[in-house]
């Protein structure tokens, strides 16, 4: 996809090029020969011959080349490999991923294995220091992160905040309080966004060396119940760390002596970002009170803040207009996070929102502000995912801009444009989008937005959409081109692609799709193996399609019959023994079908697949007693006759 | 199994030496000047598999000898030190020495063969053929490890090409 993408432009470039050259290289070659025609005339023509054509000659202007313009050229002509996986796993059948967990699994375990190796260069830095490459290559040298300056002093403090370390500096910087020693502004305000970046806990280095001793938090948090402030820190706070009550931070904004706009404003930050939006619109106020001015990030926080602030919609509404008024007021400058924020704060306020989000669009162009691909969506889900669906135009409009040019990541929450936007198609059942898309997805660097899940769930959407809209030759097109490269089908996916073919009487392709289903893992799911049986069995087909369903059913029953290491052996149930039976007799396998009636016996069902197929009853060999000794037991939950 | 260090771009040197006996030294000073001797190693039995009963199986790589190379074999190592006019050959043939010790410890009893080193400018390619004795992750864990592990020690790009065979592939039984 990756060659697709870079090679066709250019590619298209130099044929285009190379036309030209050959066209002025031919034009030039003809007044060549005229030249020449022209001495062989007579003698009075030739002056007159040689003022016509003394044209100007153009030279062609002299194309400069990219220097990867070869390799695109090569690119171009090698396309995507549809049966490979993706290129961080080894090319081997054993090493390859079946499915979603699966490739999970690896890439994680190859990831473990790499920091695993970094550990090891961080214990033992003197092993790994020889420089013998010329020249230097840095990011292969051991990181130096002990902090150098010994002593209490400020150049030591801001070097472990430079080192980011959370506990050391705060000591350090008690330690030079009680010592009578003044810290600078600048020095307490660098220490003050340490904390509020990491919320008073610690920084991932220091997290991994106490991992064993530090117990107080998991127990912390695993007392509270689920309220929703844990909702929120989830939503805002990946870390998961709480604002508690008079911690670090707070406790050094209280003694600082001056403070000024930077340390409100960094204060507001860190609260909103571990939650406690209240207090950050206390300190708000507070800031305002002191005539100070707050700048476009802690504005962006307070925005971002204000559903949790305010219950009503109109009330969120109007507080965020508030704080763009203020805004104005203090004349910062939004900036495409603003208006995101907006925006998602939007989100949450229903019909109101929906109303007012235009015109913020429209104030964003007027500010000649570029959206980012956060904007599209949030619109996307103001507009599409309200419980009342009204039928609106605006993912055209949407989809429109989003073509047009290949789009940098801004804002954290781009990342997720692309499923939302598929999955608005899959709502409005439109396959036409559902391919713009796609084809904008390819665009430039566009496809760097879909990491591994995200990539997954796109293509698990476009496929369900697929087998809904499409022909299915289209769709069975599609599946080989996707699988495995560019996804692993789900248990939903090939629920989806049994119906496709149920709808479009295909049915012959159901033993090669029961192949996939055993290579993704899926063999012990019941209800897919359910709906299979039922779909074999529910018609009669020509010869060789019966022959290989009957197989399609002994491996079924063998899945049912094995028992995994922990795994419970899997349960029959009476239409899937009956769907089994039905599918042996077809195909002419009495004796096997025999056995599996005898099934019925263990699982105290009693069968009712003979009042439907009698001819297949009537295939079954009489056996006089046995009869009697199925139905006798008769403790079934299908009636029978 | 082929012994270590038993790299195809120096062959071992064997001279046959016989030890001069003590007698010879004059008894006063107590000072010797012996000459300094190395085990015998004869060239018409390095890396040659001997032939036993028919019970010992043998890959491939083994069961050719040296002189084999280029005619039936390949080279274990690829490197361009030893062209005319490059340096560094002896310094490749210690850095293969490490990383073979390195993967035979990192891979425990997964290796089906030799490894196979190739240099491609600043990239050392590193082809394994393993067994299929550990889980998949528990593999892409070690490859991931020794990756990085091997790219921060060595100052360049390594890659690990693995592929897996369910058992050692034997060529015949000597």
């Amino acid at each position: 996809m990756a060659a697709r993408r870079l090679g066709g432009s250019s590619w298209q470039q130099m044929s285009l090029l190379s036309r030209r050259w050959c066209l002025q290289a031919g034009s030039a070659g003809k007044r060549e020969q005229n030249r020449y025609s022209s001495s062989s005339t007579t003698l009075e023509k030739t002056v007159e011959n040689s003022e016509v054509t003394r044209e100007e000659i153009v030279l062609p202007r002299r194309k400069t080349w990219d220097k990867l313009a070869v390799l695109q050229a090569l690119a171009s002509t090698v396309n995507r490999d549809p049966t490979a996986a993706h290129y961080m796993f080894q090319d081997d059948p054993f090493l390859m991923p079946r499915n979603t967990a699966n490739s999970r699994l690896l890439s994680l375990s190859k990831e473990s294995g790499r920091s695993a190796a970094k550990y090891i260069i961080k214990e033992f830095p003197q092993y790994f220091d020889k420089t013998t490459s010329e020249p230097n290559i840095p990011c292969l040298m051991p990181e130096n992160l002990t902090p150098q300056i010994e002593g209490v002093s400020e150049a030591a403090l801001k070097e472990r905040i430079h080192l980011r370390r959370v506990k050391a500096s705060v000591d350090l910087f008690d330690q030079l309080l009680q010592a009578g020693s003044p810290v600078s502004l600048e020095t307490t305000n660098s220490l003050l966004d340490l904390l509020c970046f990491y919320g008073d806990g610690e920084s991932a280095q220091e997290k991994q060396n106490e991992q064993k001793g530090d117990l107080e938090e998991p127990e912390e948090n695993t007392s509270e119940q689920r309220s929703p402030k844990r909702q929120f820190q989830k939503s805002l706070n990946s870390s998961g760390f709480r604002w508690r009550e008079n911690n670090n931070a707070e406790r050094i904004f209280k003694i600082m002596p001056e403070r000024n706009a930077h340390s409100y404003c960094t204060m507001i930050r860190g609260m909103v970002k571990h939650g406690a939006p209240a207090k950050a619109y206390d300190m708000y106020t507070d800031l305002l009170n002191e005539r100070h001015k707050a700048d476009v990030h802690t504005f962006n926080a307070l925005i971002r803040a204000v559903p949790y602030l305010k219950e009503k919609f109109a009330e969120r509404w109007a507080l965020v207009k508030d704080f763009l008024n203020h805004m104005v007021q203090q004349e910062v400058q939004p900036n495409v996070l603003t208006f995101n924020a907006v925006l998602k704060t939007l989100r949450r306020c229903g019909g109101v929102g929906r109303g007012v989000s235009l015109s913020v669009i429209q104030e964003m162009t007027a500010l000649d502000i570029e959206p980012s691909l956060a904007t599209y969506e949030h619109l996307l889900h103001i507009f599409y995912r309200s419980v009342e669906l009204q039928p609106s135009t605006i993912i055209a409009e949407i989809l429109e801009e989003v073509e047009k040019r290949s789009f940098t990541p801004q804002d954290p929450d781009d990342a997720n444009f692309f499923p939302t936007a598929m999955q608005a198609c899959c709502d409005l059942k439109d396959i036409k989008l559902a391919y713009r898309l796609n084809k904008s997805m390819e665009k430039g660097d566009n496809w760097k937005f879909l990491d591994m899940d995200r990539l997954n769930a796109y293509w698990s959407k476009f496929f369900s959409l697929l087998c809904m809209m499409e022909q299915i030759d289209v769709v069975l097109k599609w599946y080989k081109e996707m699988t495995p490269s560019l996804f692993y089908p789900s248990t939903r996916s090939m629920f989806d692609l049994l119906q496709a073919l149920d709808a479009a009487n295909h049915l012959e392709v159901i033993p090669s799709v029961w192949e996939d289903i055993k290579q993704l893992g899926f063999s012990r799911k019941q209800d897919l193996l359910e709906e299979l049986l039922s779909l074999m069995s529910r018609e009669e087909h020509p010869e060789e399609t019966q022959l290989a369903f009957a197989k399609c059913a002994e491996d079924i029953k063998a899945a049912h019959e094995q028992s995994g290491r922990d795994q419970a052996p899997l349960e029959w149930t009476g239409s899937a023994l009956g769907h089994v039976v039905v599918l042996f007799s077809r195909a002419g396998r009495t004796q096997d079908a025999w056995n599996m009636m005898e099934h019925f016996q263990q699982i105290n069902r009693i069968p009712t697949l003979l009042l439907v197929w009698p001819k297949e009853a009537l295939m079954l060999p009489s056996h006089v007693g046995a009869p009697v000794s199925i139905w006798g037991t008769g403790k079934g939950e299908e009636s029978s006759f | 199994m082929g012994r270590f260090g038993d790299s195809r771009v120096s062959p071992s040197l064997s001279p046959q030496v016989v030890s001069w006996s003590r007698s010879c030294a004059p008894p006063a000073l107590g000072a010797h000047r012996d000459l300094h001797t190395t085990p015998v190693c004869f060239k018409t039995r390095a890396a040659r598999v001997r032939v036993g009963k028919g019970d010992k199986p043998v890959t491939y790589e083994q069961a050719h000898a040296p002189h084999y190379i280029a005619h039936r074999k390949g080279w274990l190592s690829l490197h361009t030190g030893n062209l005319d006019g490059e340096a560094g050959a002896a310094e490749r043939t210690v850095e293969d020495v490490f990383l073979r010790k390195f993967l035979y410890g990192t891979f425990p009893g997964c290796l089906a063969n030799e490894v196979v080193l190739k240099r491609r400018a600043n990239l050392l390619v590193i082809c394994l053929v393993v067994l299929q004795n550990l889980a998949p992750s528990k593999l892409y864990f070690l490859i991931g490890y020794s990756e990085t592990l091997l790219s921060h020690f060595y100052k360049c790009p390594v890659r690990l090409e693995v592929q897996t065979v369910p058992t050692k592939v034997i060529y015949k039984y000597l």
